[in-house]
């Protein structure tokens, strides 16, 4: 009887149904389309045409915009940048987060390990700017803490932020300090889930420290090793906060000295919004956005032949 | 011996990631001068001459009531989107799911420093540069946000559902009333994962205003580096400001920001 009764109303329930699922998706997927998938598809369609966007005025040049961008000295010395900040980011950010992992393992679930993980996590949670400008004062050449520590111990004392060579090291110290929180507490969390049993049968084997960390821990935890790799690649090709702070935030300066840390994305920036070049700095954009993504689908091939998979 | 050299370099290593939010401390806090002395001071002094002189005679206060106002809508609107849209992925039936789906993941890959040209472009048409609403509806939809909740709402049983249709209570209601408490950890994330990236946002509004009066701290921030290059005392007791919530709310909630950001279980747990 009840059943009866009920169906109707359930059959006009399910026709209304899909809409009801449509408006509840509208709000989300609004801004997406809005604000993120329209300009991805405008992107390549600025980067032909010469182009006011204040006037919307347009003339479709083809591939005018990139050759103009080969012919520019500045553009090949930026991606150069940022694929040396890659190159020494990727590598040391994996490495480092996978030692500190190892080292703050073993209690992680005690108190004080937890603790412990908390405080190489904080930076991570850190607002940039705040975070750069005491960063800024410990690079000081003269009265900064860091060189005051090396000069304890009698090393050279390199002129940092102020120094065409050692501006982008600074970076690079400063993007491990903000970042490796975050990589190192992925590589816990792998740690934590790999079998005991068979870490225990390993040692009952009498296998060596470096054995168990080369044969077993290794391959065990290389699907987030992976992870970390593709992160920090495109985190890293995708950095600007930091480098616009740590070189001389809006006087012009940032990317400085002498362009030793202009990467592609401040160049994008400066291009854009301080210089309006809008199609120019749209081209460089486009090739940014095939840059980070074939790196990503590069390394998800390696790593589909390479990585050990449960 | 072996056992009591790992301990040691483990706390080392912890506090060197610290030091340099300690370090703010000391400098902001300091007495006239003391960032130049050489040794350095390795302890604050407590003045708060410095962080009063940024309270009363700058716009500081103005700067952190628009970053308040920011985040918190934001926040909000994040919380009522994401909560919907996961609502419908985990338990509408709807043709073309597939496609939403792949839609909300899809956001994910598109790298954010390629799109800040086409952006902006339009931000001005949408005549959003320069509003509160520009530094606030481009962020209101977050995947991960759609993700947690759909998770959490698939766990729910599903004769929740039937009694609810059976009682005739609404969709809205349902959601509102029942769906939303039960995920009550998902809430909690994504409020925490928005405070954060949102009190943290830089970029964007570097380049979607250019009136001081909507500025968020970390912008504003920038603009004080020229004002008090030399001024390390100054500066630092601003940068405090800025960094003082992030780190009280971390505080009190880091085992669970810990395992929000990196996902999953992190031993965090109990």
């Amino acid at each position: 009887m009840a059943i009866a009764i009920e169906r109707p109303r359930s059959v006009l329930r399910n026709r209304l149904e899909p809409i009801l699922g449509f408006g509840l998706l509208l709000p989300s997927m609004l801004v997406f389309l809005v604000f993120f998938y329209a300009p991805a598809a405008f992107l390549a369609y600025i980067s032909f045409f010469h182009w006011n966007i204040f006037t919307s005025q347009s003339q479709f040049i083809g591939l005018g915009n990139f050759l103009i961008l080969f012919a520019q000295p500045l553009f090949w010395q930026a991606l150069f940048t940022s694929l040396y900040f890659a190159a020494v980011m990727v590598p040391a950010a994996t490495l480092l987060s996978l030692g500190l992992a190892l080292l703050l393992r073993e209690g992680i679930r005690s108190r004080r390990g937890g603790v412990l993980r908390s405080m190489v996590f904080l930076p991570h949670v850190t607002p940039v700017v705040a975070t750069s400008i005491i960063w800024i004062w410990l690079f000081d050449p003269q009265f900064g803490l860091l060189n005051s520590i090396l000069g304890f111990f009698h090393l050279p004392q390199p002129g940092w932020l102020a120094s065409t060579h050692w501006a982008m090291p600074a970076v690079i110290i400063y993007s491990l300090w903000h970042s490796l929180g975050l990589y190192t507490v992925l590589f816990l969390g792998a740690l934590a889930t790999l079998p005991r049993s068979v870490l225990e049968a390993a040692q009952v084997d009498g296998a060596k420290r470096w054995y168990l960390f080369r044969r077993v821990i290794l391959p065990l935890v290389s699907p987030v090793t992976f992870f970390v790799v593709v992160l920090a690649t495109i985190n890293t090709l995708q950095s600007f906060s930091q480098i616009y702070a740590l070189t001389g935030g809006p006087h012009g300066g940032a990317g400085g000295p002498a362009f030793a840390t202009t990467t592609d994305s401040l160049l994008v920036y400066q291009t854009a919004f301080l210089y309006q070049h809008f199609s120019l700095a749209s081209a460089m954009s486009l090739m940014l956005f095939i840059l980070i993504l074939g790196l990503a689908l590069m390394q998800k091939w390696v790593a589909d032949r390479f990585v050990f998979y449960r | 011996m072996a056992k009591w050299g790992i301990t040691a370099a483990r706390i080392l290593v912890a506090v060197a990631f610290v030091a340099p939010v300690y370090w703010i401390l000391v400098i902001a806090t300091g007495v006239r001068g003391s960032a130049y002395s050489l040794p350095p001071v390795f302890l604050p002094a407590f003045h708060f001459h410095a962080l009063w002189t940024v309270l009363t005679q700058t716009h500081w206060l103005r700067y952190l009531a628009n970053s308040v106002l920011i985040t918190s809508v934001t926040i909000v609107c994040v919380l009522i989107s994401s909560a919907l849209a996961g609502y419908a992925l985990a338990e509408v039936r709807m043709p073309g799911k597939q496609m939403f789906f792949y839609l909300i993941i899809g956001v994910m890959m598109l790298p954010a420093q390629a799109l800040l040209v086409p952006q902006y472009v339009v931000m001005f048409h949408l005549h959003l540069l320069n509003t509160y609403a520009g530094l606030i509806v481009p962020f209101v939809a977050n995947t991960s946000g759609i993700f947690l909740f759909r998770q959490y709402f698939m766990k729910l049983p599903a004769s929740y559902r039937e009694i609810a249709r059976i009682e005739n209570v609404g969709t809205w209601t349902y959601i509102r009333r029942v769906a939303v408490p039960l995920a009550r950890p998902a809430v909690a994330t994504v409020t925490l994962l928005t405070f954060i990236s949102s009190w943290n946002q830089f970029q964007w509004p570097l380049i979607m205003t250019n009136s001081t009066a909507i500025d968020p701290i970390e912008l504003a921030l920038t603009h004080y580096m020229q004002t008090y290059q030399a001024n390390w005392r100054e500066l630092s007791s601003a940068a405090l400001l800025a960094i003082l919530p992030i780190v009280i709310v971390f505080l009190f909630t880091q085992k669970h920001i810990v395992a929000a950001v990196a996902g999953g279980d992190q031993g965090s747990k109990e």
